[in-house]
């Protein structure tokens, strides 16, 4: 059987007034029935950017330069629009960080998941299956929750309305991008369990796109590390936080104040910026900021594959 | 010694619905909190706590329904202690990119605090470049426009600026929010280096568990507009002991897989202040709450290690606390 998702070579590229922004170079990963599978890297890494291909919502100005998006098997990108429409929701959902503006301000909350839920069947739309979707997202009293406005929600409260409205569909593959990073810590520890319970339960693949290193490691099993638009290193959450291979994988997890021991006084940092990705140089990405670099780095590094599902972009890492 | 800053019974309400409706909601409800010369001190909540109203009461942009606010013992009234407190305490906002004009350089921004102090500035760009150099940035920055700085820049811009007048208290709100790790480390070593270099003191509001354990001397635990805990952060995150301050810390993702929780930290939500909960206003999420938390609303009180906490348990939960800690 194939993958819900998988991602095959995938290069996306903007057109900026510098030329063109390379976002997302030669990406290839794919997900598994039942397993979490988390992106991760810093702003700019386009980590964002390939959410957003993997349902084919790409802003304005972007370009999909070459690869496939296979959802069970079927390359999206190669179909109509209104198949690509159809696929989404009913095969692919999509959780936004801020669930303010996922939602009409001017409708009830029943109504836009009635709206979601019937898009594709009107028979899935009914009020008896909206409320049990509500309570099992955590919602205290769904049935009186389907006469609320989005603005008389809490931002967590949101988020849960967030994925049921995604559930509804029961999606092969639920992609939440930095799904908790606009919440209170407690809501935040809340999301979490939430989004664990739900792998249980949902037979699908859930992609998690984040900054935040602690989410990676609460609800991940697989990890896959972006870097100036490419995949430096892939693997099981275990052996990204316990045995980083690409100096950029370390040089990140050494840093997150929630690591350092504070008595430890000053904290790391990764020295320099990423570079520029409309002239990006022949050679590793990650060159300029690694402190481990040998001369072989001014070429591409190899994608060093270790294990199926565990690989590195580098020089430094033998087979 | 006079501390920088002190809050005595600080208290702010708001007026509530209708337009002949008296009625005030109480957002901060006697907040006692003291900042010594150097000192960091960290206010930390969930939204709706109220910290976010508490730096803008201090820096005079939000009324006060009752209290004082003092700055070197003096206390802060009328328009020249206003002026006074703007010149000595400094802001750093959230958005750091969205808090500079878009219009103005660098170089005008970081020294603009002068113009609007009417302070003598004699050397506009050697100005700009010191003050530039004390955040790490290099004198060429001076001519760029914000929208061409990145997140970093942008953060370290708006503390060049904070540090212009040489305040001796820098109010710093969620300083780290959206940055990445590596950026966060470059902000939180910047600060210490101010404040080592300089004697700046620190109220740093935020939710991030992790800054305040790197940077604060103290620790203040806001719920409801109340202060439910206050003490050292080394050994109020050792053993806390109100509930609260324990769930929040209980809460934070721990950048470990093989140390995931297991269960869920802390139920429901922070309460609307339109309806407080009677007796103690956390006993509707506390995990540990009994029958008198339901009627008798505890008092901020002493802990037998001198802490304050407001809570019936308090000195109960600190030594279990405290035996959990020696157990690791």
């Amino acid at each position: 059987m194939s993958a819900p998702l998988s991602v095959e070579n995938l290069s996306v590229v903007y057109r900026v007034a510098g030329g063109i922004l390379q976002a997302v170079r030669d990406v290839s990963l794919s997900v598994q029935r039942g397993e979490v599978l988390g992106i991760m890297g810093e702003s700019g890494c386009g980590k964002s950017t390939l959410a957003a291909a993997m349902i084919n919502l790409l802003p304005v100005g972007a370009e999909i330069r070459q690869g496939g998006v296979r959802i069970n098997g079927t390359d999206m990108l190669k179909l109509p629009p209104a198949a690509q429409r159809a696929l989404r929701g009913q095969s692919v959902a999509m959780v936004f960080q801020d669930p303010m503006t996922a939602f009409n301000p001017v409708l009830t909350i029943g109504r836009q998941l009635a709206d979601f839920a019937g898009a594709h069947d009107p028979a899935r739309a009914t009020p008896d299956r909206l409320v049990a979707m509500l309570a099992r997202v955590g919602i205290p009293n769904p049935a009186r929750f389907l006469d609320r406005y989005p603005h008389e929600l809490s931002g967590g409260m949101r988020q849960r309305v967030a994925i049921a409205a995604a559930l509804l569909m029961q999606p092969d593959v639920l992609i939440a991008d930095e799904p908790t990073t606009a919440l209170d810590v407690t809501m935040e520890a809340q999301i979490i369990h939430l989004l664990r319970d739900l792998r249980t339960s949902f037979d699908g693949a859930i992609v998690i796109v984040t900054h935040h290193l602690g989410v990676i490691a609460e609800l991940c099993d697989r990890v896959a590390v972006m870097y100036a638009g490419e995949v430096v290193e892939e693997g099981t959450v275990d052996a990204i936080f316990h045995a980083a291979l690409h100096p950029y994988t370390r040089a990140l997890l050494a840093c997150d104040p929630a690591v350092v021991d504070p008595s430890s006084g000053r904290l790391p940092t990764i020295a320099g910026r990423i570079p520029d990705l409309t002239a990006l140089p022949p050679g590793c990405a990650f060159l300029t900021r690694c402190t481990m670099a040998l001369p072989a780095c001014h070429n591409p590094p190899p994608r060093v594959l270790l294990a199926e599902g565990r690989s590195v972009l580098c020089h430094r890492v033998q087979p | 010694m006079t501390p920088v800053l002190d809050l005595q019974n600080l208290s702010v309400d708001l007026p509530l619905g209708g337009f002949l409706s008296r009625a005030r909601l109480t957002i901060l409800q006697d907040v006692n909190l003291t900042v010594a010369r150097g000192e960091s001190v960290a206010l930390v909540g969930e939204s709706g706590s109220g910290k976010t109203t508490l730096a803008r009461a201090v820096m005079g942009l939000q009324g006060m329904s009752g209290g004082e606010i003092r700055l070197d013992g003096q206390p802060v009234a009328g328009k020249a202690g206003l002026a006074r407190l703007r010149r000595d305490a400094t802001m750093m906002f959230q958005d750091a990119t969205a808090s500079l004009s878009p219009r103005l350089t660098v170089g005008y921004l970081v020294t603009e605090p002068f113009r609007i102090h009417r302070q003598p500035l004699p050397d506009p760009d050697r100005m700009a470049r010191d003050l530039l150099a004390t955040v790490g940035l290099p004198a060429a920055i001076a001519r760029r426009y914000p929208h061409e700085l990145s997140g970093g820049q942008a953060r370290r811009v708006g503390v060049a600026r904070a540090l212009a007048l040489r305040p001796r208290l820098v109010i710093a709100d969620e300083p780290t929010a959206g940055l990445d790790v590596s950026v966060q480390a470059e902000v939180l070593n910047l600060m210490a280096d101010l404040r080592r270099d300089m004697g700046l003191a620190y109220l740093i509001i935020t939710h991030n568990l992790a800054l305040v354990r790197h940077v604060a001397d103290r620790v203040a635990v806001l719920y409801l507009g109340r202060v439910v805990e206050e003490g050292p952060t080394a050994e109020v995150f050792a053993a806390p002991a109100h509930p609260y301050t324990a769930s929040l810390i209980a809460a934070e993702p721990k950048p470990d897989p093989r140390r995931r929780r297991a269960d869920l930290a802390i139920k429901g939500e922070v309460p609307s202040v339109l309806r407080r909960p009677s007796g103690c206003e956390f006993h509707t999420r506390c995990g540990l709450v009994q029958d008198i938390c339901r009627q008798n609303a505890p008092d901020l009180h002493p802990t037998t290690t001198g802490r304050l906490a407001r809570c019936h348990f308090a000195d109960q939960n600190q030594e279990q606390g405290d035996h959990h800690a020696l157990e690791h």
